[in-house]
């Protein structure tokens, strides 16, 4: 047998009382509104305060960026390309494009640049009538206010840090991680010495080769390595990779 | 001066017996109207005699009937205009009201939103006006006039001071009610006509809703009428000046009379009839463009006539308060009634702003079971005071 409902809810005079309940919670919301105005932003005339590191469009200090192409492939949508454009001298550098229709404005690349030339700003009106205006060229990229405020530092605690006694926070965490050459499969391209973006490798002539000639190994530089992974990728032999110096 | 005793016609309106013809005391709006047509038509003869010198058409503008019923299309436009602003203003108040309940801020569209209300009357009139081609015309046609017609007619009978009127008459609430409850039968036969399920649905919800909050509102009408000795507008006025303001000995009628008036006006914890999430727009379904507007306007007038009335039976009417000397009164008694009406329909919008809609059966059991015996306890409360002498 089912229950009724006025089995479950009885009629009852007093409770008919509780529609004052209601009637009392509002007009408490209505004196707070009359007297400190709505929540609701006037979107175009007024806008809300932004906090520096607000996470809008990207911006690229250009004469920072080393054009290691990190930011194109920590982006998770893949929209940032790595373009050949002029410097102020003239000479042609690989610099970032960005596509922002396709960008998701998550800061990974600012979050992972080794330089902090790449930022966050707060800066988010970028409609645009055609498509291709939205791809945003590295000069076009420059946000003129940029302060220290808007770089994304990622900063991390490792379990293995604190382990090793070592509990400060990485401001980088591929600061200390570095390249490392597999001696014997090198071919002494120097390829790695041509791709690297700070010029963190010479070619130094170590041993012999199996025809009994003088080989050629690269030598890292671990002040000035970036730990941008250009030469890993580039490597015809992939005898370079990253160790993590946890 | 006007521009006739400089044309220098005889004037017909002394040889009338009363001081204020046709109206027995002061009546401004008759007034204005009257002297607004001796200034516009009096412009009109004077050209037409400086044209044609010494024509009969002149004369006759200018002659004492002609200019009394001038007057008085003038005195019906001028008390419409009134009312009419009146309840745009409602609309922005409650547009306005209801964005601060839900901590927004309502409209904005042109001084500080009221002009929202001229951009929806273009819009409705933009709109195209269907017709369903299965509607029975005749009754799909003639209740809609009818609806707006008696709710205009209600909103306007009700008098804004004793000097701002249409007639002064001795069964005024009586009138009134009278014409407020001819809705629900127009709104009935609308819905049937309309061929449609929800409009019929929609019709018949009206229908019974307001038939059963009728007897309620007439009961505590007449508990008023008891305790002020009259059913006209100006006397109960005067009667509460006199005294105190029925609200404080009759709290009960004033609660039972608001929520009955809530529901004649079809406003949210009663929209039974137009209850959108359920049936369309209720039995207003098959009205399109202006049409549909003017219906809107009219359940705002009957909104603005019941809060009017709840400011004429037990906020003291157009007097500020019953202590307050008889000087201060008589400083604009309309804007006192229209804001004590506007004050009204605030509580209305509040109303509006806290409860959910009600079921049917539930509205007819609160209709029948809680306000009718509540509104004869009432009745029995001024029965009480008038016989013993309070009042």
């Amino acid at each position: 047998m089912a229950m009724k409902y006025l089995d479950k809810y009885p009629r009852s005079t007093a409770k008919t009382l509780w529609v004052l309940k209601p009637l009392w919670s509002t007009i408490k919301l209505f004196s707070k509104t009359v007297v400190r105005r709505p929540v609701t932003i006037q979107y175009p005339y007024e806008k809300e305060w932004l906090p520096d590191n607000y996470r809008g469009r990207p911006g690229l200090r250009f004469d920072m960026c080393v054009g290691c192409g990190v930011c194109a492939r920590a982006c998770p949508t893949g929209c940032i390309k790595m373009i050949e454009v002029p410097d102020d001298d003239g000479k042609m550098v690989m610099r970032p494009e960005i596509f922002l229709g396709r960008c998701a404005f998550c800061g990974y690349c600012a979050e992972f640049c080794p330089t902090n030339a790449m930022t966050v700003t707060p800066e988010y009106e970028l409609a645009e009538f055609y498509k291709k205006n939205l791809f945003w060229g590295p000069r076009r990229l420059n946000f003129e206010d940029t302060t220290p405020e808007m770089e994304v530092h990622y900063e991390v605690t490792l379990q293995s840090d604190i382990d090793a006694g070592n509990p400060e926070r990485r401001v980088h965490v591929f600061d200390v991680d570095n390249p490392v050459v597999k001696e014997d499969a090198c071919i002494g391209c120097r390829k790695c010495e041509k791709v690297c973006p700070v010029g963190a490798v010479t070619m130094i002539e170590k041993g012999l080769n199996e025809r009994g000639k003088p080989k050629l190994v690269p030598v890292f530089d671990h002040d000035k390595c970036i730990c941008c992974e250009q030469c890993v990728i580039d490597c015809p032999k992939s005898c370079i990779h990253i160790e993590e110096a946890l | 001066m006007a521009l006739k005793d400089w044309i220098n016609y005889a004037d017909y309106s002394d040889l009338q017996n009363f001081a204020y013809y046709p109206y027995e005391t002061h009546n401004i709006v008759y007034e204005i109207g009257y002297n607004l047509y001796q200034v516009l038509g009096g412009l009109i003869a004077w050209i037409i005699d400086v044209l044609f010198p010494n024509n009969g058409l002149s004369t006759w503008l200018m002659s004492g009937p002609v200019v009394n019923l001038f007057a008085i299309v003038n005195l019906a436009l001028i008390i419409f205009l009134v009312i009419f602003t009146g309840v745009l203003v409602s609309l922005w108040q409650e547009r306005k009201t209801l964005g601060r309940f839900m901590d927004r801020r309502g409209t904005q569209i042109g001084m500080k939103g009221f002009l929202q209300c001229v951009a929806d009357g273009f819009k409705t009139f933009m709109k195209e006006n269907t017709t369903p081609k299965k509607v029975d015309k005749m009754g799909y046609t003639w209740t809609l006039s009818l609806v707006i017609g008696t709710s205009v007619l209600v909103a306007c009978m009700l008098p804004l001071s004793d000097r701002f009127y249409i007639v002064d008459y001795d069964a005024g609430f009586l009138i009134v009610m009278a014409i407020y409850a001819l809705a629900p039968l127009f709104i009935l036969v609308s819905g049937w006509a309309q061929n449609n399920k929800y409009t019929l649905i929609g019709g018949m919800r009206a229908a019974q809703s307001m038939i059963s909050y009728e007897i309620p509102m007439l009961i505590t009408v007449c508990a008023v009428a008891i305790l002020a000795g009259t059913f006209n507008i100006g006397g109960v006025v005067a009667a509460q000046n006199e005294t105190m303001w029925y609200v404080i000995p009759m709290a009960l009628g004033f609660i039972v009379f608001f929520t009955a008036s809530c529901a004649e006006a079809e406003r949210t914890p009663f929209d039974l009839a137009e209850s959108e999430s359920e049936l369309v727009e209720g039995w207003q379904t098959e009205y399109a463009g202006m049409k549909w507007g003017l219906i809107m306007l009219g359940d705002y007038l009957r909104g603005f006539a019941s809060c009017a009335m709840v400011s004429l039976l037990f906020l003291g009417g157009w007097n500020i308060a019953p202590f307050v000397s008889a000087e201060a009164n008589a400083f604009l008694p309309e804007l006192v009634q229209l804001l004590k009406g506007w004050f009204v329909f605030f509580l209305m919008i509040w109303v509006r702003a806290s409860l959910p809609r009600v079921r049917i059966d539930q509205i007819l059991n609160l209709g029948w079971k809680v306000l009718t015996p509540l509104a004869i306890i009432n009745l029995g409360i001024a029965v009480v005071l008038k016989t013993g002498g309070f009042f």
